[in-house]
């Protein structure tokens, strides 16, 4: 997995405990037109705080152009921002 | 009376390698820089576009090229053209100060903060029956693998054997300094290492022909009072790591908070000077209610295009966190300061600080505390969740004045304080 950090549009769930579910975001690469990634399945979550900078890390699988994908995101917390971190 | 001997307390000092550019450096990563600061020549450096900017945190990698912190950025930079420099970002320190802060206070609540990368942890009562060797290295560990940086522990039964503990070998190390220890690992440093002596100290013991810390502990007492009067005594006592300030969580983290800058163009009037003074304000009323204090005297400092530098301070009636409490009183300041020659440097400090816990309400009051709160509360909160410059000041619109200026330290010296808290008398 190469590290991409590309900050994305996200459609997200929150459970009333407060638990973030993922659920499909837009991916738009250079030059080409923007598609939807539907979440299948969430494979982990965990937290981190590095520099004291709260983040969830989910390692997730989809399905794109016809091929099971792995890969991890990250939300900031603190922004409120989704990157794709590694594919 | 002393602990010296007694070995009765277990004190640790946390102290972060390379504080600033550690933090950069772990930030940058987590948002997927393939680069880590700390293994090339970095440095944290002052205002990019300013030519004034100096070095404020080194890499080790810069270290090497004889880079020195405080030093200026362009010298820094002959030193080693391929340089990086990052700007400050004061905000980052502070939440990866309190970060540390809340991981170390699962450990003990004896905690006190002591500069925003150095703390000092009295873990008599919390070991547990585990040795503190154990706890410093599972505390290291953790604020490896959760937080992203390293740091120095001391271990000994005071603060300053701790703390010169700590600055033992570096980084990501854990050093025990105990008594016993003293002669062996204190004693042939340089007198300038000791805790309290700073430069003019180890230049007069120098002269004096103390030169390490052991010379300076076996000098006689009386040669150092005729020389130092009671401060020699204490240099001694410190030579000879003797120190029984307790660990104080309640120390006010804070001394004083400032804030100053130096002006891109000669200030020569006053409506740009009282905008400029206004900016300086605003950041630094809004760090010190992010700190939970209050300021008890304000005091304003100005220098002129010649360089001579003059300031003036006041003890406000009621201590406040108002901005336009603030503002009111420093420009009052200000006006009396100034004889109408332009000006290149302008700077605000709030000191005897205290908890905002409480409010003492004075007749004098203009009647709008609480009003006035909410309106700080709502603008610093506008402002933290959509940048500093989302809400400003009329005043500053075209007047090509930064509606808030500087950013220095949100509440604690970058520095250690002079004086470990708990007083020597």
């Amino acid at each position: 997995m190469k590290i991409l950090m590309k900050s994305v549009d996200m459609i997200f769930s929150s459970s009333k405990d407060g638990i973030i579910t993922p659920l499909r975001f837009r991916l738009s690469e250079d030059g080409e037109e923007s598609r939807i990634v539907k979440i299948d399945r969430i494979i982990d979550r965990k937290e981190e705080k590095l520099a004291g900078n709260p983040m969830l890390v989910f390692t997730l699988q989809s399905t794109i152009d016809g091929v099971e994908r792995i890969f991890e995101m990250k939300y900031e917390v603190n922004s409120f921002k989704w990157y794709l971190y590694k594919m | 009376m002393s602990s010296y001997g007694s070995g009765e307390r277990t004190i640790l000092h946390v102290d972060v390698n390379s504080a600033f550019l550690s933090w950069e450096a772990a930030y940058r990563l987590q948002h997927g820089a393939s680069l880590d600061l700390r293994e090339i020549p970095s440095v944290v450096g002052g205002d990019r576009e300013s030519r004034r900017g100096i070095v404020l945190a080194k890499s080790i990698p810069a270290k090497k090229f004889g880079i020195k912190t405080g030093e200026v950025l362009w010298q820094a930079r002959s030193k080693c053209p391929n340089l990086v420099v990052v700007p400050p970002d004061y905000s980052l320190y502070l939440q990866c100060s309190n970060a540390l802060m809340e991981l170390l206070s699962q450990y003990t609540p004896l905690l006190e903060r002591y500069s925003v990368d150095e703390c000092f942890l009295d873990i008599t009562h919390s070991l547990r029956g585990r040795s503190p060797l154990t706890i410093a290295r599972e505390i290291s560990q953790r604020i490896k693998n959760e937080l992203g940086f390293t740091v120095n522990i001391g271990i000994s039964n005071n603060k300053l054997l701790a703390k010169m503990a700590s600055e033992l070998e570096k980084p990501d190390k854990i050093h025990t300094m105990f008594p016993s220890e003293i002669p062996e690992k204190m004693w042939p440093l340089q007198v300038n290492e000791l805790f309290m002596v700073g430069r003019r100290t180890a230049a007069k013991l120098n002269m004096l022909n103390i030169f390490t810390i052991g010379q300076l502990a076996n000098a006689s007492p009386k040669f150092l009072t005729a020389h130092f009067k009671s401060y020699g005594k204490l240099l001694n006592q410190f030579a000879w790591g003797i120190d029984d300030s307790p660990v104080n969580p309640y120390a006010s983290e804070a001394k004083g908070i400032g804030n100053s800058t130096t002006t891109p163009f000669d200030v020569d009037n006053e409506r740009e000077a009282l905008l400029y003074l206004l900016s300086l304000v605003e950041t630094a009323s809004s760090r010190l209610r992010r700190a939970n204090l209050m300021a008890g005297v304000v005091s304003v400092s100005i220098r002129k295009t010649d360089l001579s530098f003059s300031s003036h301070q006041r003890r406000l009636p009621v201590p406040t966190d108002n901005t336009e409490s603030l503002f009111k009183a420093a420009s009052a300041l200000f006006k009396e300061l100034w004889d109408g020659s332009p000006l290149r440097h302008l700077g605000v400090a709030f000191s005897s600080l205290c908890s905002d816990g409480f409010y003492q309400i004075s007749l004098f009051d203009e009647g709008r505390i609480l009003k006035n709160k909410n309106l700080d509360a709502s603008i610093d909160a506008i402002r933290t969740h959509f940048g500093s410059t989302a809400l400003i000041r009329g005043s500053f619109v075209n007047s090509g004045i930064p509606p808030l200026t500087g950013g220095v330290m949100d509440g604690f010296p970058v520095m250690a304080k002079p004086a470990l808290k708990g007083g020597y008398r």
